[in-house]
């Protein structure tokens, strides 16, 4: 945490700047942090050598990208450490950086430096595949390269009551995914299960499954369609596997004990997230006007907590939009006040076995804070440090979304050595 | 820089009765040594070590090397020779088809076993750990170094 703290920030330091001043923090990591920060641009040399047949194109996603389009372009790149880079395609006066093609190989290029090569995510076997329902599984399962995502739903009630999270732009990409690519809004049990029995024949392609959805308010408790619908499809998944458990995210609404139990106790799940997106609860207020308005923020946290003695310490977890506590007009007034607010709360949690973590905010076009500027490295690197700090006080561990079951988390990354 | 292998630690890189040792160091330097038979050379010319556990320390160590730019060393011994490579991580392959061909091999190999990744290793120098080489090298390079009596004169009678 002191190393998060101190310092006082001035103008925006660059890159190689960064990496001096803070020795501790691997290069590499500061590298994906900052180029999930700017994003990336593909020159036509780059994308010469990019061969679908081979190469992972970019696939249905839940979250739009910041350049508001759906491209064929590659999904994503690979650091030399097993770093993943999850990155969006962004236009060039947004000054993102290049992947360029030098000597025969991928690069990032900054101001015509090479700064890191890369490589391309390599395509699984199953996207060639469709259910027996004539869908391509592809548009069930979404890769990573080495995760399975299950993007079981792609509508998110808070939505229709116009209280949607500002940064957030679902509902807006999946009528634009439905209608270009027609990919379906609510996945089928039968075509994720058959979608994951495809996937598992390839040996050592994947080591977690992440399933996550829009929130969903009804039911006799709030949110019991929503546990209903999990519950359906993961008992789905399970079909596939001789061990009850096997190691899963769920990342879903804040849900009540008896919820969590059903869960728990009836599927395969073995770790559980529920995201407060961000550490205060005046920003969050704001930010997340729905999950305010129907749990507030202080029931979201307590059924966190509640989640650990279900889940185990370790197994649960909340993620942050790291950034968006800086959004304008409300967010903090300075770096230092929103590291030293979200510091406080990531402890609070820890303290009770709840682990934090971060994506970088992207100001994506389909979302309320459109054409906002997300905050400088230095506030990112400190913010990955300080959380990983927390993790490592608390021994919390973090291996259901580390950088190899996850890998868009700059903090986790860091956690790959506890 | 890189150096090239001769042919003779190449043979015995190959070879599966040669002892292989990776020697790594852990946050505060403290050295970590450990036999393992899954290091070979792959056709570039580079070392490949197959990690089979995620948070092994050997694991861990390779990780901070490649993140701080840190060295390791691995030794060969066979029969009559022995050889120091000193190198360094370049890259883990954690996903693809070189990490994918190795899991299926290792699998079939040893069974119900999991890979965590393919480390690749660039050779930076290669010491011949043959005493007798050694010896000869020392006493040709630094003639100080020697104790007086082995160089006296065999005294008569004696
Ligand atoms: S809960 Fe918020 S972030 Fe999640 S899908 Fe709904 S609006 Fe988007």
């Amino acid at each position: 945490m002191s190393l998060a703290l101190a310092g006082t920030l001035h103008a925006a330091l660059s890159l190689n700047e960064i990496v001096a001043k803070y020795p501790d923090i691997p290069r590499l990591i500061i590298i994906k942090t900052d180029v999930q920060r700017r994003g990336i641009h593909y020159t036509e040399r780059a994308l010469s050598i990019v061969d679908p047949a081979i190469h992972q194109i970019r696939s249905p996603y839940l979250f739009g990208s910041r350049d508001g389009a759906i491209k064929p372009l590659p999904e994503s790149l690979l650091l030399r450490d097993g770093t993943t880079i999850f990155v969006d395609p962004t236009p060039l006066e947004q000054n993102p950086y290049q992947v360029d093609l030098v000597e025969g190989r991928l690069a990032l290029v900054d101001n015509g430096e090479v700064v890191e090569f890369v490589r391309l995510w390599e395509k699984p076997l199953y996207y060639d595949q469709k259910t027996s329902s004539g869908i391509p599984m592809s548009h069930i399962a979404s890769a990573r390269p080495q995760r399975l995502n299950i993007f079981q739903s792609s509508y998110c009630h808070f939505w229709a009551e116009q209280k949607g999270c500002r940064f957030c732009d679902i509902v807006n990409h999946n009528k634009q995914q439905k209608h270009e690519l027609g990919v379906p809004v609510r996945l089928k049990p039968e075509d994720v299960s058959e979608t994951i029995r495809e996937a598992l024949k390839e040996p050592g392609r994947f080591t977690n499954i992440c399933l996550t959805a829009g929130s969903v308010l009804k039911g006799k408790d709030l949110f019991d369609h929503e546990v209903d619908y999990y519950i359906e499809t993961l008992l789905a998944i399970g079909e596939n596997f001789a061990t009850k458990k096997f190691p899963s995210e769920l990342i879903s609404s804040a849900f009540n004990e008896k919820q969590l139990i059903r869960l728990y106790e009836q599927t395969g799940i073995m770790s559980y997230t529920s995201d407060l997106e961000v550490l205060n609860e005046e920003k969050f207020n704001w930010i997340c006007p729905g999950k305010a308005d129907t749990l507030g923020y202080n029931e979201w946290k307590k059924r966190l907590i509640r989640a650990v003695d279900i889940f185990g310490k370790g197994n649960v977890g909340t993620g942050l939009v790291g950034g968006v506590e800086l959004a304008k007009p409300y967010g903090f007034g300075s770096e230092n006040e929103a590291l030293e607010a979200t510091f406080e709360e990531a402890e609070s949690l820890a303290v009770n076995g709840v682990t934090t973590f971060f994506i970088v905010w992207v100001p994506r076009p389909g979302s309320d804070f459109r054409g906002q500027q997300n905050p400088s490295l230095e506030y990112f690197v400190r913010l990955a440090s300080g959380l990983h700090q927390i993790r490592a006080k608390y021994r919390l561990s973090i291996d259901f979304n580390d950088y190899r079951r996850c890998g868009n988390h700059p903090d986790t990354d860091l956690s790959r050595l506890l | 820089m890189s150096v090239q292998l001769s042919d003779e630690l190449v043979s015995l890189l190959h070879d599966r009765e040669s002892i292989k040792l990776l020697a790594t160091t852990d946050e505060s330097g403290t050295p970590h040594v450990v036999a393992k038979d899954s290091i070979h050379i792959s056709e570039d010319g580079t070392i490949h070590y197959l990690e089979h556990l995620e948070s092994s320390r050997t694991n861990h160590n390779l990780v901070r090397a490649i993140w701080f730019d840190r060295r390791v060393s691995i030794v060969i011994i066979g029969t009559h020779q022995s050889f120091q490579i000193k190198g360094r991580p370049l890259e883990v392959h954690i996903t693809g088809p070189l990490f994918q061909k190795h899991y299926a091999e290792v699998r079939h190999r040893l069974g119900d076993v999991d890979l965590s990744g393919v480390w690749v290793i660039e050779p930076l120098e290669v010491i011949n750990e043959n005493p007798e080489i050694r010896r000869q090298e020392e006493e040709k390079r630094r003639p100080f170094f020697r104790h007086l009596d082995r160089l006296a004169k065999p005294l008569k009678g004696i």
